[in-house]
C-alpha cells in the first residue's frame, strides 16, 4: 500500500517537473522511498510481531505438567530388589539331572541310624565339657574380682571399666595347613559378575 | 562355742563381708582366724598383701585339629547322604556325555569325522579333570604337623594344632620356678598396664599380644616364708591377666628361661597349688 503510494506519487512528481532521467530511475527502486511518502523503514512494513505475554504462560503450564508427571511417578512404590538366594535357578528343575537314588541295604541304614545316635552322644559329651570349662574360667575371673574388691576399690573399679580398644576385634581362624613363609601369591585375577541392583 | 556356730554362717559371712566396703569390719581378728582355718590359702590380719600382675599368653592354633575317629566316620556319612541327595552337576553331565559318545564311537563306526571335529575342538571333561589335577600338584603346601618334637619347648612354632602358654623360670625367693611371666605392682598404674609392663620387661622376647579386657581372669595367693615375713607384708597376690599372642613371626627365645607348653603339659613345669588355679581359666577345647 506504502509502495503503491510511494510510486503514484513519483509519477505525479515526475510528469510535473521535468526531473533528469537518472533521478526518476532511482526513485523508481524500492530502496529509495520518495520524500513526501511516508517515511516507513522495512522491518515496520513486515507482519506485526506477536505479544510476549503468551509465551510465559505457555512456558509455565509446561513446567507444571513435567512436575506433575513426576510427582506420579515418584508416587509409584520402588521395585523390589529381588533375593538371589531365594529364587531356585531353573537348573534344578532339569529332569535330566536326577540321579538315580541308590538302594541301601540293611545293614547300611542299620550303620547309618547307629552312627547317627553315636554322633549325638558324642556331640553332647563335648558341649558338656565346653560348658564345664566356661563355668570354671567364669568362677576363677569372679572369684579373682572379689579378692581384687578386697585389696583395693581404685584396681577393681579399674578392672571392672569396659576396654574401649578391644572392639571391634578380629583374629584369623586357624587353617588346614600353616602360612608358608615368604609366600608369593599368585595374581589372582577374576571377572565380577554379581548382578548389582539400584532402586 | 563360737567356732562350730560361725561356721554355719560361712557363706552368709563371705557374702556380707564382699558387700561391705570398710575394711575394719572384716578384719576383726577373731572371724578372720576362723575363715582361714576353713580356707587353705587366706590372709593374716589386716596384712596388705604385695600385688603383682602376670600375663597368661596364648599362642592360639594356626592349624586345624585332626579328626577323632567318629568324627572321621561321620564326615564320611555326610558327604555320601549329600552326594546321593544332589543334583547331577554340570560338569558330571559333562562326563556322563563323553562317555556315552565315546562308546557310541567304538560300537558304530559312522559319523567318524563328525565326532572328530567336535573332540578336537573342545577338551573333554576328563581332560579337564586332569589338568586341574596337575595344576594342584604344582603347588606345595606346607607340612601339618613338624613332626614329634623336632622344635624344642622354647620355640613358638611347636605343636601347631594346640594352643601354647607360655612360662618362664624364674628366682622366687631361693628356688627357680617356672611360672608365668610376672612382675610387681607399681602405684599408680591398673593391674593390667603391670600385666602389660611384665611382658614388655621380658628379657631378649620381642613378643607382641592383645589383652583381652580389664579384668584379671585368675588369681593365685601365696605366703612368704616365715624368715621373710615382715610385719607388713604377709605374702602376695597374683592376678592374672589373658592375652592372645599377635604377629607370625617370632625370634627364637632362650631355651632354660622360656617355654611355650600345652595344657596337658603344664604338670610337668608348675608347682601343684599354682598349677590348680592356673588351670581353672586356661581353655584347651
Amino acid at each position: 500500500m506504502a509502495g503503491i503510494v510511494c510510486r503514484t506519487a513519483s509519477q505525479i512528481i515526475s510528469s510535473q517537473a521535468s526531473c533528469s532521467s537518472s533521478v526518476l530511475a532511482v526513485r523508481h527502486s524500492h530502496w529509495f522511498t520518495s520524500v513526501l511518502s511516508l517515511k516507513t523503514s522495512i522491518p515496520l512494513r513486515a507482519e506485526p510481531k506477536k505479544k510476549k505475554k503468551v509465551d510465559p504462560r505457555r512456558e509455565i503450564m509446561m513446567k507444571e505438567r513435567l512436575k506433575k508427571k513426576l510427582k506420579r511417578l515418584e508416587k509409584v512404590p520402588p521395585e523390589l530388589i529381588p533375593i538371589e538366594d531365594f529364587i531356585t535357578p531353573a537348573k534344578c528343575f532339569d529332569e535330566t539331572r536326577i540321579r538315580d537314588a541308590p538302594k541301601l541295604s540293611f545293614e547300611e541304614s542299620e550303620r547309618r541310624a547307629l552312627l547317627l545316635k553315636e554322633w549325638s552322644r558324642y556331640k553332647y559329651s563335648q558341649h558338656q565339657t565346653e560348658m564345664d570349662t566356661i563355668e570354671e574360667a567364669l568362677e576363677a575371673q569372679r572369684q579373682a574380682l572379689d579378692e581384687l574388691k578386697l585389696e583395693s576399690e581404685e584396681l577393681y573399679k579399674a578392672a571392672v571399666s569396659s576396654d574401649m580398644d578391644l572392639f571391634p576385634f578380629q583374629r584369623e581362624g586357624p587353617s588346614y595347613t600353616p602360612p608358608i613363609t615368604n609366600y608369593e601369591a599368585p595374581e589372582g585375577k577374576y571377572n565380577n559378575i554379581t548382578r548389582v541392583y539400584t532402586q | 562355742m563360737a567356732a562350730p556356730f560361725t561356721r554355719v554362717y560361712r557363706p552368709l559371712w563371705r557374702i556380707i563381708t564382699t558387700t561391705t566396703l570398710n575394711k575394719g569390719v572384716r578384719n576383726v581378728s577373731s572371724t578372720r582366724q576362723q575363715w582361714s582355718a576353713q580356707n587353705v590359702k587366706t590372709a593374716g590380719v589386716a596384712s596388705p598383701w604385695a600385688l603383682h600382675g602376670a600375663v597368661c599368653l596364648q599362642r592360639l592354633p594356626v592349624v586345624s585339629q585332626d579328626r577323632s575317629p567318629i568324627e572321621d566316620e561321620f564326615m564320611e556319612l555326610m558327604h555320601q547322604m549329600e552326594l546321593e541327595r544332589s543334583l547331577l552337576s554340570d560338569h558330571e553331565l559333562r562326563l556322563l556325555e563323553d562317555a556315552a559318545r565315546m562308546s557310541r564311537k567304538q560300537e558304530e563306526e559312522s559319523d567318524e569325522e563328525e565326532e572328530d571335529y567336535r573332540d578336537k575342538d573342545i577338551f573333554t571333561a576328563q581332560d579337564l579333570e586332569d589338568i586341574w589335577e596337575q595344576k594342584l600338584k604344582q603347588y606345595q603346601p606346607a607340612q601339618r604337623s613338624q613332626g614329634v618334637d623336632e622344635k624344642g619347648v622354647s620355640s613358638s612354632e611347636r605343636c601347631l594344632a594346640e594352643s601354647l602358654i607360655l612360662l618362664v623360670k624364674k628366682d622366687v625367693g631361693s628356688q627357680k620356678l617356672w611360672l608365668l611371666p610376672q612382675i610387681q605392682w607399681q602405684t599408680g598404674e591398673t593391674l593390667r598396664q603391670t600385666a602389660e609392663r611384665a611382658l614388655a620387661s621380658l628379657p631378649g622376647a620381642d613378643l607382641k599380644a592383645t589383652f583381652l579386657g580389664n579384668a584379671p581372669c585368675g588369681f593365685y595367693k601365696y605366703k612368704y616364708p616365715k624368715d621373710i615375713q615382715k610385719e607388713g607384708s604377709v605374702g602376695a597376690k597374683v592376678f592374672f591377666f589373658k592375652a592372645l599372642l599377635s604377629g607370625h613371626k617370632h625370634l627364637p627365645l632362650e631355651k632354660n628361661s622360656f617355654a611355650w607348653v600345652k595344657k596337658d603339659e603344664l604338670q610337668d613345669f608348675l608347682k601343684p597349688e599354682y598349677l590348680k588355679q592356673v588351670r581353672r581359666f586356661i581353655m584347651a577345647l
